[in-house]
């Protein structure tokens, strides 16, 4: 019988760190449980991105997020980059080390981009051989991440949950349960959200992802751009009830608003814990929100680190 | 409701290989001419034959989408992202060409060297190369020295590169630097034989175009401020570290010939030589300049020590 969480402890309401909130965060010091880093932003830095980021670990607790790990993928496994992301968690002392249920390339290239995978026998056991290798050299449980995808395959013989939950199990690895990520995709994929989540195996998420998205009406996008939606919030108590109760983390990564916003919107979470269910009033926004600002079109991740010079 | 599962449909041993499901979906979404013409391209038709309107044998529609569109999602995010990227990296070439000239330059780009690193910090380290290479120019017949329009394109792109190398690479912050004093104290017998090691983060850089002022007027200006463009001439710089932000220094001839002299290992002797060589300039007035470049250089954190047998002779 695992642990809860696998062991690990409850962090509380974390934040994404991002460069644009690089000021605020050392002026001002905010009262925030725990900081998640895209590690790729920092595991070849030897400027300030790296600099402000030891600071940061030596105040707050810190989780290693990755977005090209590419577990999925039949290209090898990078072991100069694992290598990179343990030396990095050492140093930090992160929690834990996180990425994505996908792939993001094959022939050398990288799209940048969280490319689906056939939910089906023969990628289960592909990837479960990975998650082994990649837990042996980062000499941690990895943590995996349920995307948002925009399709499905015609050689999916698993629903995404069967397909995660066996995965968990076979690598006895962790999971980053993303509940955006799962409104989206079940949006997309004329599925329900709420079977997913109860689907899961709860024992195994470590995490939570909270987001906005863009709503194009014929499907829904995952663009970290917005505040939270009402509907992903009950998903959210729907979670959180089933799971005990894990570390959330907001992310915010278009648009984003001042540092202050941010840690607002995941604050709103303790509401939501301490309501049961079901909740008729509304205390966020429906789908389909629209502040008159141009939505952003392109999903996540774009994570690009801009110099700063005199 | 698609469940993603269509339990019977397909036996698992007629399902395609992994290998060729990934080989193909990239072929297909990173295609310049979009879906359709992923799907027709020659990688994608080698990994999975589809004909017309047989693209729902690998991807599903939804309620709401056909396969097609929901494909259209991947394909465009790509060179979005991408793009996006890449105009972050250039912000002052892509203002000087424009929006859609860039967009161009930066599509093409795209196609001829695709990321192959795990970070986005280094897809634009071949753009510089890639404009050099590809200039419209480039097989005209062109008078030796001739300076024209692609080279101020190729002198900017080189210019925000290198200012992002320098941004997040090595650097000395925390580092005791060579400091006015401890120059002062290099006796003038020792002078010649002795070494200045330069700081990691130092880089020196050569342009056809005045770009250093270019590119603080333009920044300067802000989006969509016109600002002259510069007449062809040589410029020398050289970029450097302080707290993290990046630094520039504009460098006479001699001076660019003295530090990469400097750079490379020479004696602060032979560096002078070299410089002398160079500029044809006489001693005295050579003399006189160097004790001012070396004094401002170690103002701006240019050196960490000066190395060889300083002691008294």
């Amino acid at each position: 019988m695992n642990l809860p969480r696998l062991g690990h402890p409850d962090l509380g309401l974390g934040v994404g760190l991002r460069t644009v909130h690089f000021p605020y965060i050392l002026e001002n010091q905010p009262d925030v449980d725990w900081f998640e880093i895209i590690s790729e932003n920092f595991i070849d830095s030897r400027g300030r991105p790296r600099y402000v980021l030891e600071q940061i670990a030596e105040r707050y607790r810190v989780v290693m997020h990755g977005v090209s790990l590419s577990i999925g993928s039949t290209d090898p496994l990078d072991f100069d980059y694992l290598r990179k992301l343990k030396a990095l968690a050492d140093t930090i002392r992160a929690h834990w080390v996180s990425d994505h249920v996908c792939w993001t390339g094959v022939a050398s290239r990288n799209t940048h981009d969280l490319l689906p995978i056939p939910f089906n026998e023969a990628t289960l056991k592909h990837v479960v051989e990975r998650i082994r290798i990649v837990q042996d050299v980062l000499e941690r449980p990895l943590v995996l991440e349920n995307p948002s995808s925009y399709i499905t395959f015609t050689d999916s013989t698993l629903s995404e949950w069967e397909f995660i939950t066996r995965m968990a199990e076979d690598a006895d690895c962790g999971l980053l349960l993303d509940v955006n990520n799962v409104h989206v995709s079940s949006f997309n994929h004329d599925m329900n959200p709420e079977e997913f989540i109860r689907s899961m195996p709860h024992e195994r998420v470590v995490q939570f992802h909270l987001a906005g998205h863009t709503n194009c009406t014929t499907h829904l996008i995952d663009t970290h751009d917005d505040h939270v939606i009402d509907p992903v919030w009950k998903l959210y108590r729907l979670a959180h009830e089933l799971t005990g109760g894990v570390s959330t983390l907001l992310e915010w990564d278009a648009r984003i608003p001042p540092f202050p916003v941010v840690h607002a919107e995941v604050l709103k979470a303790r509401e939501h814990m301490q309501r049961a269910l079901p909740r008729p009033e509304k205390t966020g926004r429906a789908e389909a929100p629209g502040d008159g600002k141009e939505p952003s079109r392109v999903p996540h991740p774009l994570h690009h680190v801009l110099p700063e010079v005199q | 409701m698609d469940r993603q599962k269509r339990s019977g449909e397909k036996p698992d041993a007629e399902l395609r290989d992994l290998d060729v499901v990934e080989h193909w979906f990239q072929a297909v979404v990173t295609h310049p001419a979009g879906v359709q013409g992923g799907i027709e391209s020659e990688e994608a038709q080698r990994q999975i034959p589809l004909g017309a309107g047989e693209l729902e044998r690998v991807i599903r529609r939804s309620k709401s989408l056909t396969a097609t569109e929901r494909l259209s999602v991947y394909a465009n995010a790509y060179y979005t992202r991408l793009l996006e990227c890449l105009g972050e990296s250039f912000p002052v070439l892509k203002q000087t060409v424009g929006e859609e000239a860039f967009g161009s330059l930066a599509f093409a780009y795209l196609e001829a060297h695709p990321s192959r690193s795990y970070t986005l910090s280094r897809l634009a380290d071949a753009f510089p190369r890639y404009l050099e290479e590809t200039r419209p120019d480039r097989d005209d017949p062109r008078q030796p020295g001739a300076v024209d329009w692609p080279d101020l394109l190729v002198d900017l792109a080189r210019l925000e590169c290198a200012i992002g190398e320098v941004f997040d690479g090595p650097g000395v912050e925390g580092v005791p630097l060579l400091s006015e004093e401890k120059l002062r104290s290099v006796p003038p017998e020792r002078w010649s034989a002795a070494r200045l090691v330069p700081v990691v983060c130092l880089k020196l850089l050569q342009f056809r175009y005045p770009v250093n002022g270019y590119y603080t007027a333009v920044r300067r200006a802000g989006e969509g401020v016109e600002v002259p463009l510069p007449e062809p001439g040589e410029q020398f710089l050289a970029l450097s570290r302080k707290e993290f932000v990046v630094q520039r220094y504009e460098l006479s001839g001699p001076q660019l010939t003295l530090l990469g002299a400097l750079v490379d290992g020479a004696t602060i002797g032979t560096a002078i030589e070299r410089v002398a060589a160079s500029a044809n300039l006489d001693t005295r007035s050579l003399a006189e300049s160097l004790h001012s470049w070396f004094r401002d250089w170690t103002a701006a954190g240019l050196f960490t020590a000066v190395e060889g047998d300083l002691s008294v002779g």
